[in-house]
C-alpha cells in the first residue's frame, strides 16, 4: 500500500521550466540606490520614494524573526535581484504579448485568452514584477472599478494610493513587510467605488521567472461603502535549484458594508525531494473591515513552496462586521508551512470564523499557528475557529498552536482541533466497495477539504480538486 | 561555591544567598548542584519576550528583594492544623522550606513505605535517590528550577517498594510565614513497579505576607505503578508561586494530578509529564479561580515518547474582577509514538469586563496514526441555563452564581480525597458566593 502512496505524492512537478525572456535587471544587493532605482524606473513620484526609503531605514533596524515553526539557511539578502522587467513594450492587445509568455501559459494549461473568455476573468498578469497585460479593463471602468497595477495605480491615482497604502499593513509592521515595502517592484491595485458590485471575479496569475529575483508585490484592494469583489490569486513557478524569496504584502480595506473575498490557490515550486530548492513564501496579508457590517473572506489552498510562512488576518474595527479564514494547506516531501490567521476583534458584534485543514505527507511539517484577540471593547465579539490534521506517512509532523487572547466577557470563543491519519480499515471499506487506494485517498482528502473548497469560486474549485490529487498521487499507505 | 560572584543578574545572584551549603557526602549531588549554580548564574530572569513567558508578567516579582527565612520559632500546632487533610494521617510539614519534625507524623507507616524529610533519606536511601533527584526536573534552560536545585539540601521523599500501597493519603504541607523571604521546597516521588499513593502537596501562608514559593517537585512512576497527585496552591494574595512539576512515566504506568489554584498575587504552575514506556495513561485536571488583580499561570506538557499513551486533560479557569488566567497546554506526540490517544480540553468563564484570559492548547505531532484532539472555549454563563434556573424562582445572581459553582466542581469533584472535596466545594462556593444565597 505504502509504495502506491509513496508513487503518488513523489510527482515531479509539472510546471517546471523556463521561460527565456529578456530582462532588464538591477545588479544584485540592497541599498538607497537601488530603491532610487526601482522608484525612477516606475517613473514614481517624490512621496513614493520617500515612503520606501523610510521603510527600508526602519528595516536595517529589524532583525529577521526566528519565532516560527521553519528551518531554513539564512536568508543573504545582498545576494537577491530586487528589480528585473520584461523590456518594456507597448502593447494594445493581446496579440501584441510575447508570443514565448503565452507559450508558457499554455504549458502551464491555462491560455490567457481562452481562461479570460472562458471564465469572464479580467486576468491581470504579473510576469516578474511587470503587468504585461491587462485585460476586461475597459468593461471593469464602465461602472467605475479601477483595476491595474500597482505602479500604474501610483502614477494615475496617485491620491487613492496613499490614502490607503500602508494603512493595513504599516511600512514597519514586520521583517519582511518592511523590506515589501522598501522594494516592492509590482502588483496588482484595485478600486471598487461605492455601491458598485464586481461584474466578473477579478484575478492576478503570479510566475516568478528569473532566477535569483526575488519577488515582492504589493496588492491593494479597496471596496468603499457597499461595494463587493472576488479576487483570484493563482500561482505557480518553475523549477529551480537556489531558493527564491517571495515576500508579498496585500492589503485589504473594506468601508461600511463592502465584502472582499480573497482566493489564493498557491503551488509554486516545492524544491526537490530532499529539499533542495523552492521558492520561500514569506507573506504578509491582512484585511481590515474598517466599515460597520463589511466582512473579509480569505481562502487559500497552499501546496507550493518550499516554505510557506503567512497568517492572511483580519483586523474586526467596525461594528458588526465578519472575518473568515478557510485554508487547506498540504505539505509533502521536506517542505514546511506554518501558516494559519489572525482575527483581531475591535469592534462590537464582530464574528469570526476560522476553518483550517493541514495535510502533512513524506518527511514535511506543517503547522498552524492562529490567533484570535478579542479586545476590551468588543462586546458579544463571536470566534470559532476549527483545525483539522492529517497526517499521511509516520514522518511527517502536524502542530496547532492557537493563541487565543480574550478581555472581554461577553465574548464567545471556541477553539476545536483534531487530527487524524488515512486509516486501513477506512481504505479497506473502499477496496470492498471496488474502488482502488487512489480513488479512495483522493475522496478521502476532498472529503476532508470539502468545507474549503466550497468557499472557492467553481474554477478555482475544480483547479484546486486536481491539484491536491496530484501533489498527493502515491502517498497513503 | 565562589562562581556566586559572577551571577550575570544581581536579583538571581540575591537569590542565590543562602545557596552556599556544605558540601554533602555525596558526590553525585554536588556535581549536579554544581551545573544547576552554573546554570542559574548563566541564566536571567525571564521576561515577556520569552515565547513562555509571553503572559505572565513577574517584573512585581523582581521589585521584591527576598531573603533566607530568620531562625525562628514555628507556628504552633494550632495554627496549622486546620490544613492538615484528616485522611492525611501521614503529613509532613515544612515552614518557610524547613522540615518542621515536631508538626509532622510519619510514624506507622506499613513496610515499604517511607515518608521522610529528604535530607535524612540521601543517607539512608541514597541507591533510589540517586537515579530521581534532579534528573526529571530539567534545569539547564528554567532559571527557577535552577535555582530550587542550588538549594537543594532538604524537601520530602516519598517512597513506595515493589508492589506495596501506602494505606492513607500523604500530605506535604508547605507554610510560609516570613515577610519577603524566599522558600524552594523539594519533592521527590518514587513509587516503584506496582506500586500505589496518593500525594497531597499543599501550599498556604499565615498571615498576609509578601513571600517567595519556588518549588520543584519531581515523580517517578514505575511499571504499572499509579500515583494521584492532588496540588493545592492557596497562598496569601500577596504571595509569588512558582512550581514546576515533572513526572516520568514507565511501561504502563498511571498518573493522575489534579491542581487546584486559589491563591498567590502571582503564579505559575508548569508540569511536565513524560510518558517514558508504553502503555502509560495520563489524567491532568486543573482548576483555577481567580479574583482581585491575581494573575495564575498554567503550563502543561503531555509529552508522548512511547506507543499506545493515553492521555487525557481537562483544564478550567474562572476569573473574576481584574484577574488574568493564562493556560498553555502542549501534547507532544514523537516520531514512533504511534496510537496514542490525547486530549486536552481548555474552559474558561470570565466573570468580569476587567478579566481576561489567555489560552493557547497546542499539538505537535510527529507519528501518523494517533488520535489527538483539543478543544478551548472561553465565555460568559449561558444565557439559557441562567434563564432556566430564573424559572424555578432564583434570583439572576443567584443563577449566575450557582453556575460558576457548577462550572468549577467538576473539576474539584474528581479529587481522591473525599474531606478535601468538601473543603475546596466550599472554597469556589465562597469564591463565587453561590453558599452565600442559598
Amino acid at each position: 500500500m505504502s509504495t502506491v502512496l509513496e508513487n503518488l505524492v513523489n510527482r515531479p512537478y509539472k510546471h517546471g521550466f523556463v521561460t527565456p525572456i529578456e530582462a532588464e535587471t538591477a545588479p544584485k544587493g540592497l541599498n538607497e540606490d537601488i530603491i532610487r532605482l526601482i522608484s525612477s524606473k516606475k517613473k514614481e513620484p517624490e512621496w513614493m520614494l520617500e515612503f520606501r526609503l523610510n521603510a527600508y531605514r526602519h528595516w536595517l533596524t529589524m532583525e529577521e524573526p526566528a519565532w516560527p515553526n521553519v528551518k531554513y539557511p539564512k536568508i543573504d539578502f545582498q545576494n537577491i535581484i530586487y528589480f528585473s522587467a520584461p523590456k518594456p513594450k507597448k502593447l494594445k492587445s493581446m496579440d501584441e504579448v510575447d508570443p514565448e509568455l503565452l507559450r508558457t501559459f499554455e504549458k502551464l494549461g491555462v491560455p490567457m485568452n481562452e481562461r479570460a473568455a472562458l471564465a469572464g476573468v479580467a486576468v491581470d498578469v504579473i510576469f516578474d514584477s511587470v503587468s504585461v497585460a491587462t485585460t476586461y479593463k475597459e468593461r471593469l471602468a464602465e461602472v467605475g472599478i479601477i483595476f491595474c497595477s500597482i505602479s500604474e495605480a501610483v502614477r494615475e491615482h496617485p491620491d487613492l494610493v496613499r490614502k490607503y497604502l500602508g494603512t493595513v499593513v504599516p511600512p514597519g509592521d514586520n521583517f519582511y513587510a518592511s523590506l515589501n515595502t522598501a522594494v516592492f517592484t509590482d502588483g496588482s491595485f484595485c478600486f471598487i467605488p461605492k455601491g458598485v458590485k464586481c461584474p466578473m471575479d477579478l484575478s492576478t496569475y503570479f510566475r516568478i521567472n528569473t532566477a535569483e529575483s526575488g519577488q515582492f508585490e504589493r496588492t491593494l484592494i479597496i471596496a468603499e461603502e457597499g461595494a463587493s469583489v472576488s479576487y483570484l490569486e493563482g500561482c505557480t513557478a518553475p523549477q529551480f535549484d537556489s531558493n527564491q524569496l517571495h515576500a508579498a504584502v496585500v492589503e485589504l480595506v473594506a468601508l461600511d458594508g463592502a465584502e472582499i473575498k480573497y482566493s489564493t490557490v498557491q503551488n509554486w515550486y516545492a524544491g526537490d525531494e530532499s529539499g533542495r530548492g523552492g521558492i520561500y513564501n514569506f507573506v504578509t496579508k491582512r484585511g481590515l473591515c474598517k466599515g460597520a457590517n463589511s466582512k473579509i473572506s480569505w481562502t487559500q489552498v497552499e501546496t507550493g513552496s518550499a516554505i510557506t510562512w503567512k497568517y492572511p488576518s483580519c483586523v474586526l474595527l467596525g461594528e458588526n462586521s465578519i472575518g473568515e479564514f478557510y485554508s487547506v494547506a498540504l505539505t509533502n516531501h521536506m517542505q514546511q508551512a506554518d501558516t494559519g490567521t489572525k482575527m483581531t476583534h475591535i469592534g462590537r458584534n464582530t464574528r469570526s470564523r476560522i476553518v483550517s485543514k493541514g495535510i502533512s505527507a513524506g518527511k514535511s511539517n506543517n503547522s498552524y499557528r492562529g490567533l484570535v484577540k478579542i479586545g476590551p471593547k468588543a462586546e458579544n465579539a463571536r470566534n470559532y475557529s476549527q483545525c483539522d490534521s492529517m497526517l499521511i506517512g509516520a514522518k511527517s509532523g502536524a502542530n496547532t498552536f492557537p493563541y487565543i487572547q480574550v478581555h472581554n466577557n461577553s465574548a464567545k470563543v471556541e477553539h476545536e482541533a483534531t487530527t487524524s491519519k488515512i486509516g486501513e480499515d477506512q481504505l479497506f471499506y473502499f477496496a470492498s466497495r471496488g474502488i482502488g487506494p487512489e480513488e479512495a485517498i483522493s475522496m478521502i482528502i476532498n472529503g476532508f477539504c470539502r468545507d474549503v473548497f466550497q468557499q472557492l469560486p467553481m474554477e478555482f474549485a475544480v483547479e484546486a480538486t486536481k491539484l491536491l490529487g496530484l501533489k498527493l498521487e502515491g502517498s497513503v499507505g | 561555591m565562589s562562581a556566586l560572584a559572577s551571577a550575570k543578574h544581581p536579583y538571581i545572584e540575591a537569590l542565590l544567598q543562602g545557596a552556599e551549603a556544605p558540601a554533602s557526602g555525596l558526590g553525585w549531588l554536588n556535581e549536579r548542584r554544581a551545573a544547576a549554580l552554573e546554570r542559574a548564574n548563566a541564566l536571567a530572569v525571564p521576561t515577556m519576550r520569552e515565547e513562555d513567558w509571553r503572559f505572565t508578567d513577574i517584573r512585581p516579582l523582581t521589585k521584591v528583594q527576598f531573603h533566607r527565612a530568620e531562625e525562628r520559632a514555628h507556628p504552633s500546632m494550632a495554627e496549622i492544623s486546620g490544613y492538615i487533610v484528616p485522611e492525611a494521617t501521614v503529613h509532613l510539614v515544612f515552614v518557610d522550606g524547613v522540615f518542621a519534625r515536631e508538626l509532622s507524623a510519619n510514624s506507622g507507616l506499613p513496610y515499604g513505605v517511607i515518608v521522610a524529610p529528604l535530607r535524612t533519606a540521601l543517607q539512608s536511601h541514597a541507591a533510589v535517590i540517586e537515579p530521581h533527584l534532579a534528573c526529571h526536573a530539567r534545569f539547564r534552560d528554567e532559571v527557577f528550577i535552577a535555582l530550587n536545585t542550588c538549594h537543594l539540601r532538604d524537601g520530602a521523599f516519598v517512597w513506595i517498594a515493589k508492589n506495596q500501597q501506602c494505606p492513607t493519603p500523604v500530605q506535604l504541607l508547605f507554610v510560609s510565614t516570613q515577610h519577603e523571604v524566599a522558600a524552594h521546597p523539594r519533592v521527590l516521588v518514587v513509587a516503584e513497579a506496582g506500586a500505589e499513593c496518593t500525594l497531597i502537596e499543599d501550599y498556604v501562608s499565615l498571615g498576609e505576607t509578601v513571600h517567595f514559593t519556588n518549588a520543584v517537585t519531581e515523580i517517578a512512576v514505575g511499571e504499572n505503578a499509579g500515583v494521584q497527585h492532588v496540588k493545592l496552591q492557596r497562598e496569601a494574595r500577596t504571595a509569588f508561586h512558582i512550581a514546576a512539576c515533572a513526572a516520568a512515566l514507565a511501561k504502563d504506568a498511571r498518573y493522575a494530578s489534579h491542581t487546584v489554584t486559589l491563591g498567590a498575587r502571582i503564579s505559575r504552575n508548569s508540569l511536565n509529564v513524560a510518558q517514558e514506556g508504553e502503555g502509560a495513561q495520563i489524567r491532568i485536571d486543573g482548576l483555577t479561580l481567580v479574583s482581585g488583580r491575581q494573575l495564575a499561570d498554567t503550563h502543561t506538557l503531555m509529552d508522548h515518547a512511547r506507543p499506545h499513551g493515553r492521555s487525557e486533560q481537562l483544564h478550567k479557569c474562572i476569573v473574576g474582577d481584574a484577574a488574568h488566567a493564562v493556560f498553555n497546554g502542549k501534547i507532544m506526540v514523537r516520531a514512533g509514538a504511534q496510537l496514542t490517544d490525547s486530549a486536552q480540553e481548555s474552559r474558561n468563564l470570565l466573570l468580569s469586563d476587567k478579566a481576561h484570559v489567555d489560552t493557547k492548547p497546542q499539538l505537535e505531532i510527529f507519528a501518523d496514526d494517533v488520535k489527538c484532539s483539543h478543544g478551548a472555549t472561553v465565555g460568559q454563563l449561558d444565557q439559557e441555563q441562567v434563564f432556566y434556573l430564573r424559572s424555578r424562582g432564583l434570583a439572576t445572581e443567584h443563577a449566575r452564581a450557582l453556575l460558576t459553582y457548577a462550572f468549577g466542581a467538576e473539576v474539584v469533584d474528581r479529587i481522591p480525597v473525599p474531606s478535601l472535596v468538601e473543603q475546596l466545594e466550599r472554597a469556589v462556593m465562597r469564591e463565587t458566593k453561590a453558599g452565600v444565597q442559598l
